[in-house]
């Protein structure tokens, strides 16, 4: 496999981590335009604490997790009392607010008499844990597949239990759910923190993947697109967003004759896709369905 | 100084710096490009580079295929050709191989008449 093949595949897992988050709040009935802020946050604070502070990989991401979780929690807490675009418009200007603070951080450390760390819109270089850790690429999406696939598993076992079933019926009706005993705010502060861990996990791995991140890097742009895999895919299991990953990137990859027109052709077929499958491919019924057949 | 410090300003002292010179091919947003790797001072000879291109705020819908350099003529230098999609700023990427394995993103303004690092 080729490096270019190689970067295509990391590419679809790591954004299936941003995918999955905004997918966690869209079954309990939320609509967030800011997961991007989480999976910045999750860049920023793991990027400082192996490139700056000589912390391994794994415990840095656990690190970035917490604090993903912590600050969606936070962000939450006042915004879950709005609802629809309301939530919606809440969850944008909290994640441009987090772009903001990342084009004002300065976190630089001297080692050696060369500084290093985060410099505001200059961005953050140099985070070479893998390289300095001789992890070859083919091994790096390995351990971007296994993350995956256990959180994938997780998202299965999660949705098969009556937590499941609980975060479809806040999802669907949250009176209706409250009317019979159901605390939703506070499932739903939780599954805003689940949500901001995954976006953090997703952005350690991505920052680790490029060595290089910048405040733009976590713009609106990738906001519209978390919420797109998860539309596009589905809303019926958690493999819906894994395949509006990957049907964002392979169209974008396959349709590069189209040179920088091919943005408007991917746009049109978003439109004509959700026009015809409001909840995307996977949606509920033809989850039911593929049950069905195959049970 | 701690270990970990220690041990990364070791890391730091060997890290490669690139420079890069574009002049545009007369087709629209094709540049042939010239790297020049040095490390410790020194040209970074029998290095294997790919280079791509991603525009900053849009790394993944705006991207190129990474293409193979080739060695230019003199040492510490390698050649490519980019084809992008639209003039702007971009963040080069140029991921090593062989003596030394990084990954170097390097951000230059694209215009009709080449290229210059950003200026931000």
């Amino acid at each position: 496999m080729d490096d270019y093949a190689l970067g295509v595949l990391t590419n679809i897992g790591l954004f299936s981590f941003i995918a999955l988050s905004a997918y966690l709040l869209l079954i309990a009935g939320e609509m967030s335009f800011g997961q991007q802020a989480f999976f910045g946050v999750g860049a920023y604070a793991g990027g400082i604490l192996t490139a700056l502070y000589g912390w391994p990989l794994p415990l840095a991401a656990l690190a970035a997790m917490a604090l993903g979780a912590l600050a969606q929690f936070l962000v939450a807490l006042p915004t879950l009392r709005l609802r629809g675009l309301y939530f919606a418009m809440a969850t944008l200007a909290a994640a441009e607010m987090a772009r903001i603070l990342f084009e004002l951080l300065h976190w630089r450390r001297s080692i050696d008499g060369e500084l290093a760390g985060p410099d505001g819109t200059q961005g953050f270089r140099g985070i070479r844990w893998i390289f300095e850790h001789g992890i070859e690429p083919l091994h790096y999406l390995g351990i971007v597949g296994v993350l995956l696939a256990l959180v994938v598993g997780l998202f299965l076992v999660v949705e098969r239990s009556k937590l499941g079933a609980t975060l479809r019926g806040i999802g669907q009706d949250p009176e209706l759910a409250a009317a019979v005993g159901i605390d939703v705010q506070r499932v739903k502060l939780g599954v805003a923190a689940a949500a901001g861990a995954l976006a953090a996990l997703g952005g350690v791995l991505y920052a680790h993947h490029n060595t290089y991140i910048e405040p733009r890097n976590f713009d609106i742009m990738l906001g519209v697109h978390s919420l797109a895999y998860a539309l596009i895919g589905g809303l019926g299991t958690a493999f819906g967003p894994l395949l509006g990953v990957l049907l964002d990137i392979g169209v974008l990859e396959s349709t590069r004759f189209f040179q920088g027109y091919r943005m408007i052709v991917f746009g049109g077929l978003v439109a004509v896709l959700l026009v015809f499958r409001p909840r995307g491919l996977l949606d509920e019924r033809m989850v039911l369905w593929i049950r069905q057949r195959f049970s | 100084m701690d270990k970990a410090a220690l041990l990364l300003s070791l890391v730091l002292a060997q890290t490669p710096q690139a420079d890069l010179r574009c002049v545009p091919t007369g087709e629209d947003f094709v540049y042939d490009c010239t790297v020049t790797l040095t490390r410790s001072g020194r040209p970074l000879e029998g290095a294997r580079i790919t280079v791509g291109a991603d525009m900053p705020s849009m790394p993944m819908a705006h991207s190129t295929r990474p293409a193979k350099a080739t060695p230019g003529t003199k040492p510490g230098e390698y050649r490519a050709r980019l084809d992008l999609e639209m003039l702007g700023e971009w963040a080069i990427k140029l991921r090593l191989d062989g003596p030394v394995r990084d990954l170097l993103v390097l951000h230059y303004e694209f215009d009709s008449k080449g290229a210059s690092p950003s200026k931000r």
